[in-house]
């Protein structure tokens, strides 16, 4: 037991006194995690929308696909950009292997699939009412779509913090499409993972709390914003 | 007149929910709807302010045929739904939704504080709260005000004292009583407080089964009816007492029972030639606007039989709710529907 309270002693030395190493993962994770959560929500609302809001054929199916997607495991979705990215798939000439665009590109198709399903699930979920009520009101079609997007904030602000759990927390994608390169693509959960192999434990412990303030602190915004919104 | 419906029905599925040969609702009117639960109030309203479209009739509105949906004359009419939503954000963009939604914002803060007060509700102590911060009573004149900030031509209420205190009831009765003699807005309220309706109502038509039955103040019993011995037909009511009635065209007949034709007796009668003697409890009265007479309701075995009686009538009898009386009419009273 003593060699975990050790690290956890010295996982708080590496973090007061700004270890190079630590935060340069640190700073990896939110770059990645912040572009691929912005493309997806830039994608996945909309989308969302669509699929909850509007009626047309193929609903059904097209709703169950987005579903089967939120299971979808990280080394496959990493296996799938690697092959597109590498320098012989159809994307190789963009140079992203190996690169934090690259892990924000997979993670984007890892993650936009939550974004889309929960807020479809979060218009679908709207009161019956509110539509009448807006034509009660004099609203016509647009304002009736964009009030609906807007009473329904909360729960796409869900889906957008579980996207962002979702991104923050994964291994796979970072490992095989960034490659785990040490100050350039190694990220949080990379590092406590080759650090915990190499029986480092300081270093994955300072990392790990890390990510649970990370985690933390969005859930917090959340509340916060629940409240005001 | 501002609406004329001719030949209207709407079906679900192979029922027929609504079938109204004709229909006609004046400028500056205020019609009240009664009738059972499922009988097509809603339904109605929402027929007459577009967010429903019949399956076939006529709807002539302000003079013009409507068609289509009536998208255009959407914004002429407004509905305040049975249990109206609020949409999550404070009392001032609630009310101002529907303006902001015409791109009226010239003087919005004057016009939305002036429809919180006609609602009784001070702007300077409700206009910043949030939906959730409203007793029942206060969202739903919050609703209510921000369908009058419309200047609305026509103002449908959906019971709207449904689940609010005496004093939202008492404040909406005088809200919509403003909007009406203001800016000369027609009203089309459906209502099971007959004593509120009352009040607010010129006119009430009757709508039973799909069916409008009449202006005039009715009990309808449905059947089905059996011959008895005696060569009356009964229906036997909750508890086993019985109404009599002369032959009906068939058993499943609905009878008309016209409250003028209604006695009322604190004791039990005993020689009278009447065929209908029952016991009830009063649950309401209410004054009649055109005749100045009361109504009384009054609960047969579930049953709620209205009679008509006069002022005098009540005070004599000292009729109260709550009080037991007996119930009287002939078996030719019952007509047939």
């Amino acid at each position: 037991m003593d060699y975990i309270a050790a690290g956890l002693i010295e996982a708080f030395g590496f973090l007061l006194r700004g270890d190079g190493e630590t935060y340069s993962a640190i700073f990896t994770t939110l770059k990645a995690s912040t572009l691929s959560m912005a493309a997806s929500l830039v994608i996945g609302i909309p989308l969302g929308f669509l699929l909850g809001y509007y009626s047309f054929p193929g609903k059904r199916q097209v709703r169950t696909v987005v579903d089967t997607l939120l299971a979808m495991p990280t080394v496959v979705v990493g296996l799938l950009v690697y092959a597109f990215i590498s320098r012989r798939g159809p994307m190789g000439d963009f140079g992203l292997l190996f690169t934090i665009p690259g892990i924000a590109l997979a993670q984007t198709i890892l993650i936009t699939p939550i974004v889309i399903s929960l807020t479809a699930t979060a218009i679908e979920g709207l009161d019956r009412r509110l539509r009448m009520t807006l034509i009660a009101l004099g609203a016509d079609a647009r304002q009736i779509a964009i009030t609906s997007l807007v009473e329904a904030k909360y729960a796409v602000l869900m889906a957008a913090v579980a996207a962002y759990g979702r991104a923050i927390s994964e291994v796979g994608i970072s490992m095989m499409v960034g490659g785990n390169i040490k100050w350039h693509t190694r990220t949080i959960t990379t590092a406590i993972a080759l650090e915990t192999g190499k029986g480092e434990f300081a270093m994955g412990i300072a990392l790990g709390i890390v990510l649970l303030l990370m985690a933390f602190l969005a859930n917090s915004l959340l509340t916060v914003l629940k409240r005001r919104l | 007149m501002i609406y004329h419906i001719s030949g209207l029905k709407f079906r679900y599925g192979d029922t027929f929910l609504l079938d109204i040969e004709e229909l006609t609702i004046g400028k500056g009117a205020s019609l009240g709807l009664v009738g059972p639960n499922g009988c097509g109030k809603s339904t109605l309203l929402k027929i007459l302010a577009f967010l429903v479209k019949p399956d076939e009739g006529v709807i002539h509105f302000d003079g013009e045929k409507v068609d289509g949906n009536g998208s255009v004359l959407k914004r002429d009419v407004t509905i305040l739904l049975q249990e109206p939503y609020l949409l999550k954000r404070s009392v001032f963009e609630n009310v101002a939704y529907g303006l902001r939604a015409r791109g009226e914002k010239r003087n919005l803060t004057k016009n939305v504080e002036r429809a919180l007060q006609i609602v009784g509700l001070p702007p300077g102590q409700f206009a910043a709260r949030h939906w959730f911060e409203l007793s029942g009573g206060e969202a739903q004149r919050v609703a209510l005000a921000a369908r009058l900030i419309l200047n609305p031509k026509v103002l449908i209420l959906d019971e709207p004292t449904a689940s609010v205190d005496q004093e939202s009831a008492a404040l909406i009765k005088d809200a919509i009583e403003h909007a009406r003699s203001e800016y000369g807005t027609s009203l089309v309220i459906a209502s099971h407080d007959l004593l509120w309706l009352n009040t607010v109502a010129e006119d009430i038509e009757r709508i039973y089964n799909g069916r409008m039955v009449g202006h005039e103040t009715g009990n309808l019993i449905s059947g089905p009816w059996h011959r008895a011995s005696d060569g009356l037909w009964k229906k036997t009511l909750v508890g086993g007492e019985m109404i009599s009635a002369v032959k009906p065209p068939h058993a499943d007949t609905t009878a008309m029972l016209n409250p003028s034709d209604i006695m009322l007796s604190t004791d039990r009668p005993e020689g009278i030639s009447a065929q209908n003697v029952l016991k009830g409890s009063i649950t309401q009265l209410a004054v009649e606007n055109d005749s100045g007479k009361v109504l009384i309701t009054v609960n047969v075995a579930g049953l709620s039989l209205v009679s008509r009686v006069t002022e005098k009538a009540v005070r004599n009898l000292h009729l109260l709710p709550g009080g037991t009386v007996w119930v009287l009419f002939k078996a030719s009273s019952l007509t047939w529907y």
